[in-house]
């Protein structure tokens, strides 16, 4: 009992990190059909600056999102409008390839840069607490209340600002958008902004809980697709489904099954989405073809 | 006659070096409804999107309200006064009725003019008011081409271009859209500028016409002229 209760503890947290994690990833989808490969690198980024920051100032990795969060909407938007703008009416491939590109590029950057040795960000409160029998960690923690807190405030951005209304928009129907006035450029560079800059929170906020290395980021990549294929595109309930579906799944194939270890528990991600993909291949949502197929 | 509206004089446009248009001219006069008819390929969309900004204007003028808008960006377009009903559909899928109508007004961030215009458009379309918190894309063909025009009269344009009304629509619904068109244009002096497949019926609700072919003006006049004109309905009307 104590073993289940602690799993689903464990589990949840987890899901949790996996909602924000794939944000970004399934929002950049969603809004403009771009599949963008480099995710896990912009999360990798991302730990790599609250590493650094950590390191130089002594700044802690959540107080820094402060800093990490504008200055990625910065690199995401420059991204957006010199090159994948160039791209994005282009067949999937393209978007594909040049992604690809770009996470190959900025993975061996921070090689040569940093070398590929581990990096390590040590809070002092990286210890844990025991509530009811059972433990929580409380960075994981921290983590969990901190991904609800921004997947909340994206939804109310998405469904209450006029910004947020435009790159709705914009996804579900572009040739509307345009009519109506929606600058689709301008609305793709925030969006990917946006998602560049909570991509990067994720990786900072992961900081204090793994090693950092410049080839952090696949995983992540992988990871990400299997949960858009849970809960479907660029929908934050979504994520948050398919996060939380992955997150106990992984911990409850860890915990449960003798002999497969944490390492191999990762492995479950991509059972889960070769099932998926076998069963129904639009997504367990219906959520992976693009929110709006357009005629044109 | 009053001064045009809309003139598009001797326009050339297309896809980088090769022309569609070749040389279209038309008029539009306020309070005018105006059909463009023709066969297929005969550019009768790209007349649309020249005007529109979708694709550039390689020689020729467009002029709109006294201004010149040639190659304006589509934005600027829509401020100036032109809205468009695109043939395909064009409602937002997963935004409630009332959500669309206020995306028609996103140049404009106004939301008291919001509210009033969404209520002006519930009057003129009652069907659009009963389904106010209706998520558009369940709704059928004609309630969404509804939706669209009301959409796109929220910002008060001086004149809407439709692109095929009845596209992918039955007939009984082309003729309630048709018969909205006239409604409008009796009861708050819509200008419509228009493209129809459905040659006949376009016309029919028109005041006046053109006919293209490859590009280039074949015939114009009153709607009934060319109804009743011998070798407009022999190419164009399918009938004798």
């Amino acid at each position: 009992m104590d073993q289940l209760s602690q799993a689903l503890v464990s589990g949840i947290l987890l899901g949790g990190f996996y909602a924000v994690m794939v944000l970004g990833f399934s929002v950049i989808w969603g809004v403009m059909g771009v599949i963008n490969l480099a995710h896990g690198e912009f999360l990798m980024i991302g730990a790599y600056m609250a590493w650094g920051l950590f390191r130089l100032f002594g700044m802690d990795p959540f107080a820094s999102l402060v800093l990490i969060l504008p200055l990625m909407f910065l690199v995401g938007y420059l991204l957006q409008i010199v090159l994948i703008n160039r791209i994005v009416e282009r067949p999937h491939l393209m978007t594909l390839l040049v992604t690809f590109g770009v996470s190959i590029a900025l993975a061996n950057l921070f090689k040569l840069q940093f070398t590929s040795d581990p990096r390590n960000v040590a809070v002092a409160y990286n210890g844990s607490v025991q509530l009811a029998g059972v433990t929580f960690p409380i960075v994981k923690t921290i983590i969990f209340g901190a991904a609800m807190l921004i997947m909340a405030g994206l939804h109310l951005f998405l469904q209450r600002t006029r910004l947020g209304k435009s790159i709705r928009a914009a996804a579900q129907n572009k040739t509307a958008a345009r009519i109506v006035g929606v600058d689709i450029n301008r609305v793709y560079a925030i969006t990917a902004g946006i998602c560049i800059a909570l991509t990067a929170a994720a990786g900072a906020m992961l900081s204090p809980t793994q090693a950092i290395f410049p080839f952090m980021g696949p995983p992540f990549t992988l990871k990400a697709v299997t949960i858009t294929a849970l809960g479907g595109l660029g929908r934050i309930p979504g994520a948050l489904m398919g996060g939380m579906v992955l997150g106990v799944t992984e911990i409850f194939v860890s915990t449960y099954v003798p002999g497969i270890g944490t390492n191999l528990g990762v492995a479950t991600s991509f059972v889960l989405l070769v099932l998926i993909l076998v069963v129904r291949p639009q997504g367990l949502m219906g959520g992976l073809r693009p929110i709006d197929a357009e005629a044109e | 006659m009053s001064t045009p509206l809309l003139t598009v004089e001797d326009v050339y446009a297309g896809y980088q070096d090769f022309d569609i248009l070749k040389g279209v001219s038309l008029v539009v006069h306020p309070g005018e409804i105006v059909c463009v008819i023709g066969p297929n390929g005969a550019g009768k969309s790209t007349v649309f999107k020249a005007i529109y900004g979708f694709v550039s204007v390689r020689l020729g003028t467009v002029y709109f309200d006294g201004q010149e808008i040639t190659n304006a960006r589509p934005q600027d377009v829509l401020s100036a006064g032109i809205s468009i009903v695109p043939q395909l559909r064009s409602v937002f899928p997963q935004m409630t009725v009332m959500e669309n109508l206020e995306m028609g007004m996103y140049l404009e961030d106004d939301q008291a003019r919001t509210r009033q215009r969404i209520q002006y458009i519930f009057e003129l379309f009652p069907r659009l008011a009963e389904r106010r918190s209706q998520t558009a894309g369940t709704m059928s063909g004609g309630e969404q081409r509804m939706l669209e025009i009301g959409r796109a009269l929220m910002l008060e344009p001086k004149i809407v271009m439709m692109d095929e009304p009845s596209a992918g629509l039955s007939p009984l619904i082309t003729r309630m859209i048709f018969e909205n068109i006239r409604r409008l244009n009796n009861e708050i002096g819509l200008t419509v500028l228009m493209i129809e497949q459905n040659a006949r019926q376009g016309l029919e609700a028109s005041h006046r016409g053109y006919v293209l072919e490859l590009g280039r003006n074949a015939y114009e006049g009153e709607a009934q002229a060319l109804l009743d004109n011998r070798d407009v309905r022999r190419a164009f009307l399918g009938g004798s």
